[in-house]
């Protein structure tokens, strides 16, 4: 595995942590959540309120006992997943309410398009794991929403995901069905098998409903990302230094009250902090500046020593086209080689994450196996991949293409593009096909051809009875 | 040498709150004519401003700080204006109530909109966030505004656009106000389907609106 290089100095690393500690003490972070702020007097932090004034000590100390990586298991142990020591976590886009179509048409993303996109995750070598809230099933009531989205997952793949953390209950709701795949809330508590996404308010909040989710799941001992979005520019300061510092300190009090509640629990620093549009405000994610916040956040969790959240294939076009390839790259390439390991948003994401486009994934699905094959760098380990031998074997002026060792060795070596074409122009100009148009062949024809991994007919039934058992309750 | 009304003008386009306040102060110690002071003054500079953002020379926050300055000046204005001093009378565009729907608390979207109406001439009253329809309506009545306009980030929170626009049906309210709606999930369609009275993308686009519906 390639080694991670850094973006920031030893110094400069002090000098945030430093900043973000002096923002926890002096100016102190708000959590709207009662129960949250009797837990912080009880570990003798000072309370105003509703905000919580945090002592470095207390904080370094809580972070500490924070995992530095831990396994998430899927229903087929074969997709179980290390976050942390290095590696490299791709998912779907998260949590986007429109689709954007091959032919610049705009829509409302239902739940036909959830189940869609959990597939081509699941059908995919470059992405690991199904995510979660992969669009917005806006055709679904959202009193139960959460109950059909992990249904999705659950039966449409055998690999990780992702579930709710829309308050106490609905993240309850998450863990239980989790459960009942894996046999029970004892197994998982063992065994994480559940992960959710827990967001500051920027500047320096935290609300009732993300904190309800966060106890949940640290009570059950499943793990979080814990992140922070500045926007530099409009909520949060236009220096990089100052919204890294911003970030940073609210993330560090989002994992310290984790840690209050269960000591140990496994999270995830997460950043998806960038920059904004400021002629128009508008969010902006497709930028340097988010390549760097994600490559600051990946070294940042190296100095606290927990897994990181961040960057992923992120643009701001509005349909498949050259921006939408080459702001995707650079984000997720930065994240990658800078050692983030959970990219939420690898796959899909146009427009700032207002919407999910099918082609955009598969674009993002192949950029995601060209940076994997990147991050596998060079095999110097053995005679065979030093190839001496051949290379004496051929000898000066020959060619390689009729060795053995060529054929044993070029396909684990070479990344084979599925939707990038090489051809010659006459032989492209056949069809004439954009990477638009491919890409809409190629999900359609995915799709076509996959078939979900088999579900134990008992578990999917007592799945099922769950969740009609709650939507009863749910929906009055 | 430079009058009253160019100093204003000056720390409108600087964005300077303080200097925008205590030339409004001298306005009426000095009995300068308060009209002229908000149409060559406040109104020449925030238009200069409006200019050079429209051409692409201005940024958001010299629009926003802008916006500030000429509300903080015109608010200490406001009792002179009211009573009819100054040449000729001065009126704002119309009074807009804006805030962000209950439920949900994303508010950059509505501060942008609520200062580019500011810069445009409107009233703005800005509610501020996670607020219900009785809320909207009880400022409406207090400060007879003629729009309501209400941002939805979310998904989940569109529906308290909609339910604004019933409980103004529920009670008979309906006629009294201009609803227009707005946020990133929102659409013209959802607009239609609610029975709201317009629907705009971007914050330039609900300056145009809101010109258009009290044309
Ligand atoms: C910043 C942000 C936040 C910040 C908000 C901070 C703040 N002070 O506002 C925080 C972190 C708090 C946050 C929280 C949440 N967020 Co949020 N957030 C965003 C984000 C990234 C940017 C929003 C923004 O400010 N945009 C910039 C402004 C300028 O654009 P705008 O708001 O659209 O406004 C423009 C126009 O829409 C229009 N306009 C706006 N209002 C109005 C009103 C009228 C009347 C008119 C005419 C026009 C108009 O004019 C504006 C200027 O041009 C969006 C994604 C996005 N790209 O929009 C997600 C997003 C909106 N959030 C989302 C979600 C899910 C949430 C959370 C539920 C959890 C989460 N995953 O973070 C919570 C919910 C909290 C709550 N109860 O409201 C989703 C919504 C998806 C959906 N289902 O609808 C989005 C789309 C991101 C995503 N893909 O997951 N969020």
């Amino acid at each position: 595995m390639l080694p991670k290089f850094d973006v920031l100095t030893d110094e400069q690393i002090n000098k945030i942590h430093k900043n973000s500690m002096k923002i926890l003490k002096e100016i102190g972070i708000e959590f709207s959540y009662d129960p949250v702020i009797e837990i912080f007097k009880k570990h003798g932090q000072r309370v105003e309120g509703h905000r919580v004034f945090l002592e470095p000590d207390f904080v370094e100390e809580m972070v500490e006992k924070a995992p530095a990586q831990f396994t998430l298991h899927a229903r087929n142990p074969e997709h179980n997943l290390v976050c942390g020591d290095g590696n490299t976590i791709y998912m779907p886009g998260y949590g986007a309410p429109f689709i954007y179509d091959a032919e610049g048409g705009k829509r409302d993303a239902t739940m036909a398009d959830y189940d869609n996109f959990v597939k081509l995750a699941g059908a995919s070598k470059n992405i690991h794991m199904t995510g979660g809230t992969v669009v917005e099933p806006t055709d679904v009531p959202d009193d139960i929403r959460h109950l059909k989205m992990a249904y999705s997952h659950i039966t449409n793949s055998d690999k990780c995901f992702m579930g709710s953390s829309s308050g106490y209950e609905f993240a309850r709701d998450s863990i239980e069905m989790t459960a009942i795949l894996h046999g029970g809330l004892d197994v998982i508590k063992e065994k994480p098998a559940l992960i959710c996404l827990i967001n500051s308010v920027t500047p320096l909040k935290y609300d009732d409903r993300m904190l309800g989710g966060l106890m949940a799941y640290a009570e059950t001992g499943q793990p979080m990302v814990i992140a922070s979005l500045v926007m530099a520019g409009s909520t949060g300061p236009a220096t990089m230094a100052g919204a890294l510092s911003l970030q940073n300190a609210e993330v560090l009090a989002g994992i310290t009250l984790a840690q209050c509640i269960n000591p140990g629990t496994p999270v995830v620093y997460g950043s998806t902090s960038t920059a904004s549009d400021m002629s128009t405000g508008s969010l902006s994610i497709g930028n340097p500046e988010n390549a760097l916040f994600a490559s600051a956040s990946a070294q940042l969790s190296r100095f606290y020593g927990v897994p990181c959240r961040g960057g992923g294939g992120l643009s701001d076009a509005k349909t498949v086209d050259a921006q939408a390839g080459y702001e995707s790259m650079m984000v997720l390439f930065a994240a990658s080689t800078t050692g983030v390991n959970f990219v939420l948003h690898t796959a899909g994401i146009l427009q700032y994450y207002m919407a999910m486009s099918y082609e955009k994934f598969m674009v993002d699905d192949e950029i995601a196996g060209m940076v994997l094959r990147y991050l596998k760098g060079f095999d110097c380990d053995s005679d065979e991949k030093m190839a001496f031998d051949v290379i004496k074997t051929v000898g000066p002026g020959g060619h390689f293409l009729t060795q053995k060792h060529t054929r044993k060795n070029f396909k684990t070596e070479f990344f084979r593009p599925a939707l990038s074409d090489r051809q010659s122009f006459d032989a492209w100009a056949k069809d004439g096909l954009d990477t638009n148009q491919r890409a809409k062949a190629r999900w359609q024809e995915v799709l076509a051809n996959y078939t979900a991994p088999e579900l134990d007919a008992d578990v999917k039934a007592k799945i099922e009875a769950f969740i009609e058992k709650r939507t009863k309750e749910l929906i009055k | 040498m430079s009058t009253i009304f160019d100093e204003i003008k000056d720390a409108i386009v600087d964005g300077d709150e303080d200097l925008a306040v205590e030339l409004a102060e001298r306005v009426i110690a000095e009995k300068v004519d308060p009209v002229q002071a908000v149409q060559l003054g406040f109104i020449g500079g925030i238009e200069e401003v409006g200019k050079a953002w429209t051409n692409g020379e201005a940024f958001l926050p010299d629009v926003m700080m802008a916006a500030d300055a000429m509300k903080a000046g015109m608010d200490v204005l406001e009792e002179v204006l009211a009573a009819g001093e100054g040449d000729g009378g001065y009126e704002d565009k119309g009074k807009i109530v804006l805030g962000t729907v209950e439920g949900d608390i994303h508010d950059i979207g509505k501060n942008i909109v609520g200062a580019l109406l500011t810069s445009a001439g409107f009233k703005v009253y800005d509610i501020g966030i996670d607020q219900k329809a009785e809320e909207f309506v009880a400022k409406a009545d207090e400060v007879g505004a003629k729009i309501i306009a209400a941002s939805a980030l979310l998904t989940t929170t569109m529906k308290s656009q909609k339910t604004l626009v019933e409980y103004l049906n529920d009670n008979n309210l309906r006629d009294k106000y201009k609803i227009i709606i707005g946020g990133g999930p929102t659409s013209a369609k959802w607009g239609e389907d609610i029975g709201a009275d317009g629907w705009a993308e971007t914050a330039d686009e609900a300056v145009e609106l809101c010109k258009q519906l009290l044309a």
